[in-house]
């Protein structure tokens, strides 16, 4: 395990293996952690880096319970910064992360593979003036075993689909899953753009597509 | 250095320490404690003892208390800042005094009293927000720092290139208090070194080669995809009258009346006062004309 610093916080980045080759850097789902992508290690020839996010699997908590996406982020960078570009995957969560960081680093993120999982819906696309949406941010329900009852914020915040077009039309290469699961407003939008292909909806399928968009 | 001293200004009566999500957050307190109690919300980059010259004034009829929020002032600091959390440290405060009380902020604290009265309306028995509208569409645009007029991602881009130094980033020190008033007044020229003086003493710290804020220098380093039209509509939800409350006086942090209006047109229950001579910082350059408009407005 590496251990990585994102601000104040520890990171774990787990290499899963090692390969000749582009690297893959995997992101889990809410509630998840590194473990979840042990698979990925057989489906990939090049290097295999699992991140857990802050609060998560090995990486330290958030003091003050500030769990949002684009700081999450954050922590995926700072595995960038380590292992430089890297082909993304990432599940749930990690999918939002992925597009983020595929839209904000195009040049260090060539492509990326967005998988369902927790955390895929977020909050909606807008507040919802009718609704107490601070609270309901607040009380987030029950603990997910192994990590910072807080993370469970990461299912609550708002996604607008033109923030997240405008991060897959500044991206390289994304793969969206296709499957039978609820599609958020924000990947219908990043769906539409001329960036964005259907690939079939599990990991293993995904990254065979995703082995192709990489030169050898 | 010793304690310097303001006309008006009266230090807190009593001071203590909360926990708020597990964080330390400072809450200073004048008055009887058997009072009906009014809670102050602070703007950015400000901190609880801000309101050493208007809380002595309701301390007359109320139990007043101060929340400096996290990574300002002598809260700590935490890893990721953001609207929600400094929302949900006051509704954890007002939660505490087992009975509702007067809710007042300024500034970013008038936008998030307004937030915590809609989050936790039977804590709130009235809400009082000072120049706290949210900033106009394009954004506050202080001297010497153009709006940014770039999409989310190449913003988003600098925001990690930023984050790549959190942790390691600190303020540099300024040689002498003197030095940090003068750039505060920069930024708030109405404010009067007098009261500067008196006011960054407390929000800011003396090391070996000079003087730092005490603020987090993470702080107000966001990002999200929020926007400025989401302000005003949740403000129908309101259950309890509020006042808002400007200065006459032109300045960089007040919103255009315009925009003003159109989003305060949500409140169900709305009063407007103006104090004249004011600008942004109504309750620090009006005091006792901020507390009569107060003392009319909230019940004892």
């Amino acid at each position: 395990m590496i251990s990585l610093r994102h601000g104040r916080v520890s990171i774990a980045l787990h290499p899963l293996r090692e390969g000749a080759g582009p690297a893959l850097l995997c992101l889990h789902a809410v509630g998840g952690s590194a473990r979840d992508f042990r698979e990925a290690a057989q489906l990939w020839s090049g290097p295999v880096f699992a991140l857990d996010f802050s609060g998560h699997g090995d990486s330290g908590p958030l003091r003050g319970g500030g769990y949002f996406p684009e700081n999450l982020a954050g922590d995926a960078d700072a595995a960038l910064a380590r292992i430089g570009p890297a082909l993304l995957v990432g599940a749930g969560i990690g999918a939002y992360v992925a597009l983020l960081l595929a839209g904000g680093r195009p040049d260090a993120v060539p492509a990326a593979l967005l998988l369902p999982g927790a955390g895929l819906e977020g909050g909606g696309p807008a507040p919802d003036p009718s609704v107490n949406t601070l609270a309901r941010w607040a009380d987030f329900g029950a603990p997910l075993p192994g990590c910072d009852p807080a993370v469970r914020r990461l299912e609550r915040d708002v996604r607008p689909p033109e923030y997240a077009e405008a991060f897959a039309r500044a991206a390289g290469r994304l793969l969206l899953a296709e499957g039978d699961f609820r599609q958020p407003a924000w990947w219908q939008a990043v769906r539409a753009t001329p960036t964005a292909t259907p690939v079939p909806g599990d990991l293993a399928g995904g990254l065979a597509h995703l082995a192709t968009l990489t030169p050898d | 250095m010793s304690e310097p001293h303001y006309p008006g200004a009266v230090a807190p009566e009593r001071s203590r320490f909360f926990a708020s999500d597990g964080v330390r957050l400072r809450v200073d307190a004048w008055g009887d404690p058997s009072a009906a109690p009014v809670v102050l919300l602070h703007g950015a980059f400000d901190h609880g003892r801000g309101f050493d010259l208007l809380a002595p004034l309701l301390a007359t009829r109320f139990h007043v208390l101060s929340l400096t929020s996290r990574g300002h002032g002598d809260s700590e600091w935490v890893d990721c800042y953001a609207w929600q959390n400094d929302v949900g440290d006051a509704v954890n405060l007002l939660r505490s005094l087992g009975r509702p009380a007067h809710l007042v902020g300024h500034s970013r604290g008038g936008g998030q009293a307004t937030d915590a009265a809609l989050w936790a309306p039977e804590c709130v028995r009235r809400l009082v927000n000072i120049d706290g509208f949210g900033p106009p569409p394009e954004g506050f645009a202080p001297p010497g720092v153009p709006v940014d007029p770039r999409p989310p991602p190449p913003r988003f881009r600098d925001y990690l290139d930023r984050r790549r130094r959190a942790g390691e980033r600190a303020w540099r020190p300024y040689p002498s208090l003197e030095d940090l008033v003068e750039r505060r007044r920069e930024q708030n020229p109405r404010l009067s070194r007098e009261w500067l003086r008196y006011f960054l003493h407390h929000g800011a710290r003396e090391i070996e080669g000079g003087w730092v804020w005490k603020t987090d220098p993470e702080f107000a380093g966001g990002f999200g995809p929020w926007r400025p039209e989401w302000i005003g509509p949740g403000w129908r939800g309101l259950r309890m009258p509020m006042l808002a409350m400007v200065g006459t006086e032109p300045d960089t942090w007040r919103l255009d009346e315009a925009v003003a209006s159109e989003r305060l047109a949500f409140v169900p229950e709305l009063a407007r006062a103006e104090v004249a001579g004011a600008g942004h910082f109504v309750h620090m350059e009006r005091p006792r004309e901020t507390a009569d408009v107060l003392l009319a407005f909230l019940e004892p």
